[in-house]
């Protein structure tokens, strides 16, 4: 793998994490506020 | 080929060990954080302990951590796992459920013009003293960029922008953690000292610290309005990530590499964009509107508790990332940049937060 390849695969995970992080987020709020996650399973 | 295909899944299941150690040393944060006060209580230590807050417990653990699996061999297998920008991309999008979309609109003049002066200013006087030092040009890039705007996550894109090498983009952020380290205690020491105000506070601290997730560990140490102030001012420089690092790229085929091929396009600005930040954006306005048609408010106790688990996975993961090893290799100079830039970053930081949120009232 030359460098280059090497910052081309950080940027193309940084930018997969990226959208990652997102849909977790917005997942995770949509099923606490729906009621599917309750408090109590939040340690 | 199966050789390959053996070697990519040992990588896999390092990468999910190195996960699996990240949330074991979050558990014990949460533990630490929730049960030390009460072990200690009615002792001299029982104040101290009271008043040490998760982000504490979180990065000493991860530093711990880090020494440990250095010493038994193990630490740069498992590192795949330590995915800080994840976690606190994660916990950030989380946490503007827990800021009302009126107070981000009341924010966003004041944040944007801070963060606009602040990359172009930082950025402009980085790229200055790296030139006059003689530092490399793309190594100049990454090292203006991760200073000016975002840490590591703008050291990577802009080393995507001036095709840097690998080792450049190592070292860079090797420093970004290396400086943001520290800055996580003394920024809040001296918000104390200073006598700051939270809204203050806080955009001193998300204009200065480069690395976001330093930016949340330091807000939160301070409280909750400087934590949402700290955010709201570090999205918006996330957010100028694209513009700089597509402005990078032209700059760099033009005027450095002379290739006369510039990629500046509506396509380019989106790829660099921070998607978090849309996150963000929205989880405020879906939970401002949740409150407002008269939703339960316990629920929203539930994503804070939930985003401050994200955050404790993210500073742990800072700990274990740590790593000064690269530094030897590059010399003094980018290191004296790096440090010169920061010192410029904190005063005029402090001016402009001063002068954009002293009356700011969320």
């Amino acid at each position: 793998m030359s460098a280059e390849d090497g910052v081309g695969r950080e940027r193309k995970l940084a930018l997969n994490e990226d959208w990652a992080a997102t849909i977790a987020g917005l997942v995770l709020l949509g099923l606490v506020l729906v009621g599917a996650l309750p408090g109590w399973l939040v340690p | 080929m199966a050789e390959v295909e053996t070697r990519q899944r040992s990588q896999v299941w390092w990468a999910v060990a190195g996960v699996a150690v990240v949330v074991v040393l979050g558990a014990l944060t949460r533990y630490l954080e929730q049960n030390v006060p009460v072990f200690t209580k009615g002792t001299w230590l029982g104040g101290i302990a009271k008043s040490v807050e998760y982000p504490v417990y979180a990065i000493l653990l991860g530093l711990l951590g880090n020494a440990v699996l250095t010493g038994l061999g193990f630490r740069d297998k498992l590192a795949a796992g330590f995915r800080t920008e994840f976690f606190i991309k994660t916990g950030l999008v989380l946490l503007g459920a827990s800021i009302n979309f009126a107070v981000i609109v009341k924010a966003a003049g004041p944040a944007i013009a801070q963060a606009f002066l602040l990359i172009t200013l930082v950025f402009g006087f980085t790229w200055w003293l790296g030139g006059k030092l003689g530092v490399d040009s793309k190594l100049r890039a990454l090292l203006a960029s991760a200073v000016s705007i975002c840490g590591v996550s703008a050291a990577i894109a802009a080393a995507g922008a001036v095709q840097a090498r690998r080792e450049q983009l190592a070292y860079t952020a090797s420093l970004v953690i290396i400086f943001a380290l520290p800055s996580i205690f003394l920024l809040p020491l001296a918000v104390d000292a200073l006598g700051l105000s939270p809204a203050v506070a806080g955009a001193w601290i998300g204009g200065n610290i480069d690395t976001t997730a330093a930016v949340s560990a330091a807000g939160a140490l301070v409280g909750e309005e400087a934590l949402q102030i700290a955010t709201i001012v570090k999205t918006t420089q996330n957010a100028l990530l694209g513009v700089v690092a597509v402005a990078l790229t032209a700059y760099f085929a033009l005027k450095v590499e002379r290739t006369g091929e510039a990629k500046v396009s509506g396509k380019a600005l989106w790829e660099r964009f921070p998607k978090f930040v849309l996150g963000f954006l929205a989880a405020s306005i879906i939970a401002t509107i949740f409150l407002e048609s008269g939703g339960d408010k316990a629920a929203i106790t539930t994503v804070n508790d939930l985003r401050t688990l994200f955050l404790i996975l993210a500073f742990v993961s800072i700990g274990l990332e740590f790593k000064v090893a690269p530094l030897r290799e590059a010399g003094w100079k980018p290191i004296g940049v790096f440090a010169s830039a920061a010192v410029f970053n904190l005063l005029v930081g402090l001016g402009l937060a001063s002068i954009l949120f002293s009356g700011f009232n969320g």
